[in-house]
């Protein structure tokens, strides 16, 4: 019996194999045999239409293979000018080879063997300044979408050997290419460990953006924070690897990540370093405050006006008094009323083409604002709040931090309605909490405040000049701390010296 | 129980202990220590905080020599003392002192919010929103338990700054003459200010979370002096600030002195000093949860996880039985007491039969 099925199985090989019979199903799977002149060897191409570039087979493969010598396969590496050829006898790869973009070459005489030359058809977009993270001095290349294209503009910042590239395929439908770049005798060997075993350990079907990944790999996937932070900033990207940080690149994801992060690096723009560190400091202060406005204000306004009229002076509660005189709500919900709103328009315009979104914006901005106030649903004074803490919310660099502070405003107006201020410090108290805790590739997450770190504070609140950032930061436990010897660096003796 | 040693990653670095040491010193005694010193000490009341702060000095070192001796916390002391059962007996003792020093400070610090903020405050459901905090700061780990005392102490430091204001106000005559009351007097101040030093004994507990513990010693000093200093100056500004008599009166001498504060956008600052004390108390009353549950795990064997959970709902049960204001007030005395009696009768008796022990093992 097993003999018998074990025949069967050999007279069917020279039928189509598995793979050949659901390609076919595909309108794109070409199959052409041609002639080779010289020899009379009758050989076939099989290859998918719309992954192939049509004018690299008409022009550096075709021409070669009719009019060459070409008898055995082996005869291909010598005839046709690409780099990449390859023969192979598994059957097992030759799916995989033609859905990259390979073409598949065989010989009636050679029905064993395959060779696979490389045609693959690279659609990149060209490259264009960075959007999201504009900034108006320094490099105005950005990242697109292209996983080889993305690795030249890193590779050409940093070419020193040191910079490792290792590759792995992720998602068992897309196979999508991620590359994990690290500096070699900086970076922290447990820190590249870690990345590299919880991206291999990644289970998931299609990973179609870089953000799939920082769900996957973070330490906390029920934070609302984000703890892989991304860049679309080649040069970001190449100061963090000298820093003795990992970058990850995902191939089809304009987003590059960086691992591991603190918070501290989602309020500090790449733009900081291109600046007088005395004017980085201040943007970076005044960047913080912002932050802490645009959480705690309205949650103040709604404690103060529920519970502390006596925390406000009597003037200033004269002018809040006459603004709420005909406002029917209380606070809280004449607060949330006017958050929700401004959730709405900032959703309304993210949905929208840029051109209607701006109109979008206007309408909704003044229309809505003016007319509640006028209509007596809100206080004018909540309103220049709200739109204040919203703008202030847009200060921060980091797009998805962003979106962070804006949802952490809810659950503290809810507590400031329940307990006042000290409701609001409770919620305070929850998030410091949670910061405690979370952990970015296992580093702590709130360094350099905690654990207190006094020599990775100079590049936190404030950027010291570089001449005093002689040290990669503490936290990386990088290799080599120093990034340049200071002695070497000339030093000023006296004046006029 | 074998004396698993702490892995290193669990462990804090020595500095750090200056931070725990603190923001478990400064709590809820600070807010309205000064009365009741200067109802024995007056004028010299400061002199009673001098005093009592450089004994704490002495105990502190007799904690270390303890530690240093036995390699371990105070449960290994009592082990090596009195042997296994008699030694995790005693140290019984300490889940309940730890029990009812989280106790105290929760109710206290209610009872300034019920009295100052809210007089309607549910003390149920404001107990359970906060042991539902802690129980999450514990989970963290001790290293988070360490990360909530460290932001305790640096966060709200802002609110010493607005002492500043009762300087233009204070007339430093009152405290002359100096060193008018009887040495006795003094002393019975310094005796009540046990409530508000107590915490650092916290030491005894977590000392084999410490890197190099050696390296700690002198941050735990530096820890006392900083609060010893700091509890003196507040209390000279209290007693210059206030007359004698109005001192009599002022139960929370410290709230009452920020109600004086006047900015063109605040008045009535005591409102924001007591819901940031929510801040300085947290770290309080999470280490004493902490310490009591890390206990019942070296005594009884009992995870900590559980035995976070078994302290929270006792806590919780326990404080609706405490409700006027004279119940506060004794719990408040009999835990000064207890901690006087813990820090500066049982740590020198220990430390002798400990170096007894030692002396006899050695022979």
């Amino acid at each position: 019996m097993k003999r018998w099925l074990n025949k069967k199985q050999n007279e069917t090989k020279p039928n189509k194999a598995d793979w050949e019979k659901t390609l076919e199903k595909s309108n794109d799977f070409t199959r052409s045999n041609y002639i080779n002149q010289k020899s009379n060897v009758h050989f076939c191409l099989t290859f998918i239409a719309t992954l192939v570039d049509e004018q690299i087979i008409q022009q550096g493969v075709l021409p070669y293979l009719l009019e060459g010598e070409l008898k055995t396969l082996e005869d291909i590496k010598k005839t046709v000018p690409s780099a990449d050829v390859e023969i192979s006898n598994d059957q097992t790869v030759i799916d995989k080879k033609i859905l990259n973009g390979y073409i598949m070459l065989t010989i009636d005489s050679e029905p064993e063997h395959f060779a696979f030359i490389a045609t693959q058809k690279e659609i990149v977009r060209s490259l264009s300044p960075p959007e999201i993270e504009f900034s108006v001095i320094g490099p105005k290349e950005a990242f697109v979408e292209s996983l080889g294209q993305n690795l030249n503009l890193i590779r050409k910042r940093l070419p020193v050997k040191e910079l490792i590239i290792e590759e792995y395929t992720l998602g068992s439908l897309s196979q999508t290419k991620v590359a994990v770049l690290y500096m070699e005798g900086i970076t922290n060997e447990d820190n590249i460990n870690t990345v590299k075993q919880r991206i291999s350990e990644v289970e998931f079907d299609a990973i179609t953006d870089s953000s799939y990944i920082v769900q996957l790999i973070s330490d906390n996937s029920n934070s609302p924070f984000p703890q892989l932070l991304d860049t679309e900033r080649p040069d970001r990207i190449a100061g963090i690897l000298a820093e003795g940080k990992i970058a990850i690149v995902v191939d089809g994801s304009p987003h590059v990540l960086i691992a591991p992060t603190t918070l501290i690096e989602f309020f500090s723009s790449f733009e900081d370093y291109f600046l007088n560190w005395i004017l980085a400091s201040f943007f970076r202060l005044i960047r913080g405050c912002a932050v802490l406005f645009s959480l705690l204000v309205t949650p103040i306004y709604v404690a103060v006006l529920s519970y502390h009229y006596e925390l406000i002076p009597k003037d200033l509660l004269g002018t809040l008094v006459t603004s709420r005189r005909q406002i029917p709500l209380p606070p809280i919900l004449e607060a949330l009323f006017l958050e929700l709103t401004i959730e709405l328009l900032r959703e309304a315009g993210a949905r929208l083409p840029t051109k209607v979104g701006q109109t979008i914006g206007i309408v909704g901005g003044i229309v809505i604002g003016t007319a509640s106030v006028e209509a007596g649903l809100t206080s004018n004074v909540l309103l220049i709040i709200v739109a204040l803490a919203a703008l202030a919310s847009f200060t921060t660099p980091v797009y998805k931090m962003g979106n962070t502070i804006r949802l952490l405003r809810f659950p503290f107006l809810i507590f400031a309605e329940l307990w006042g201020l000290l409701g609001i410090v409770f919620a305070f108290c929850i998030m410091l909490t949670h910061l405690i805790r979370l952990t970015s590739l296992g580093r702590p997450f709130l360094e350099p405040f905690y654990p207190p770190r006094a020599t990775d504070l100079k590049d936190a609140f404030i950027r010291l000049p570089f001449n005093k950032q002689t040290l990669r930061p503490l936290f990386l436990r990088t290799k080599n701390r120093t990034r340049y010897n200071k002695k070497k660096a000339t030093e000023k003796k006296d004046i006029d010296e | 129980m074998p004396n698993l040693p702490i892995e290193d990653r669990f462990k804090i670095s020595p500095f750090l202990v200056f931070y725990m040491i603190t923001s478990m010193q400064i709590g809820i005694g600070v807010l309205g220590y000064q009365r009741l010193i200067a109802q024995y000490a007056n004028e010299d009341a400061w002199i009673s905080v001098l005093i009592a702060g450089s004994l704490i000095h002495i105990i502190v070192w007799m904690m270390y020599k303890i530690m240093e001796t036995v390699d371990g916390d105070l449960v290994t002391a009592h082990i090596y003392v009195a042997g296994n059962f008699i030694g995790k007996l005693l140290s019984t003792f300490f889940v309940f002192y730890f029990f009812t020093y989280s106790l105290t400070i929760l109710r206290s610090y209610l009872e300034v919010i019920q009295v100052w903020m809210f007089p309607t405050m549910s003390i149920f459901w404001f107990t359970l929103a906060y042991l539902l905090l802690c129980i999450y700061i514990i989970y963290g780990g001790f290293r988070t338990v360490v990360g909530i005392a460290f932001f305790g102490i640096v966060l709200p430091a802002y609110l010493f700054l607005i002492f500043g204001f009762n300087l233009k106000f204070a007339n430093f005559e009152h405290l002359l003459p100096i060193l008018d009351n009887s040495f006795k007097d003094i002393l019975l101040g310094s005796y009540h200010m046990s409530l508000t030093f107590i915490g650092f004994e916290i030491v005894l507990f977590f000392y084999p979370f410490i890197k190099n513990p050696q390296k700690s010693k002198k941050w735990a000093h530096l820890a006392i002096l900083t609060t010893t200093l700091l509890y003196t100056g507040l209390m000279m500004l209290t007693l210059s600030f206030f007359s004698e008599e109005q001192l009599r009166k002022s139960i929370w001498a410290t709230l009452t002195m920020w109600k004086i504060v006047q900015m063109p956008f605040v008045e009535r600052f005591e409102y924001i000093g007591i819901a940031t004390w929510s801040l300085v108390i947290l770290p309080n009353f999470c280490i004493s949860l902490w310490v009591a549950s890390r206990l019942l795990k070296r005594i009884f064997n009992l995870q900590q996880k559980k035995g976070v959970f078994l302290i929270s709902i006792t806590n919780l049960i326990v404080i609706n039985f405490i409700d006027t204001r004279e119940q506060v007030g004794l719990i408040n005395d009999y835990t000064g007491k207890a901690g006087f009696i813990f820090t500066f009768l049982y740590i020198p008796l220990l430390l002798v039969m400990v170096l007894i022990v030692k002396k006899v093992k050695k022979k």
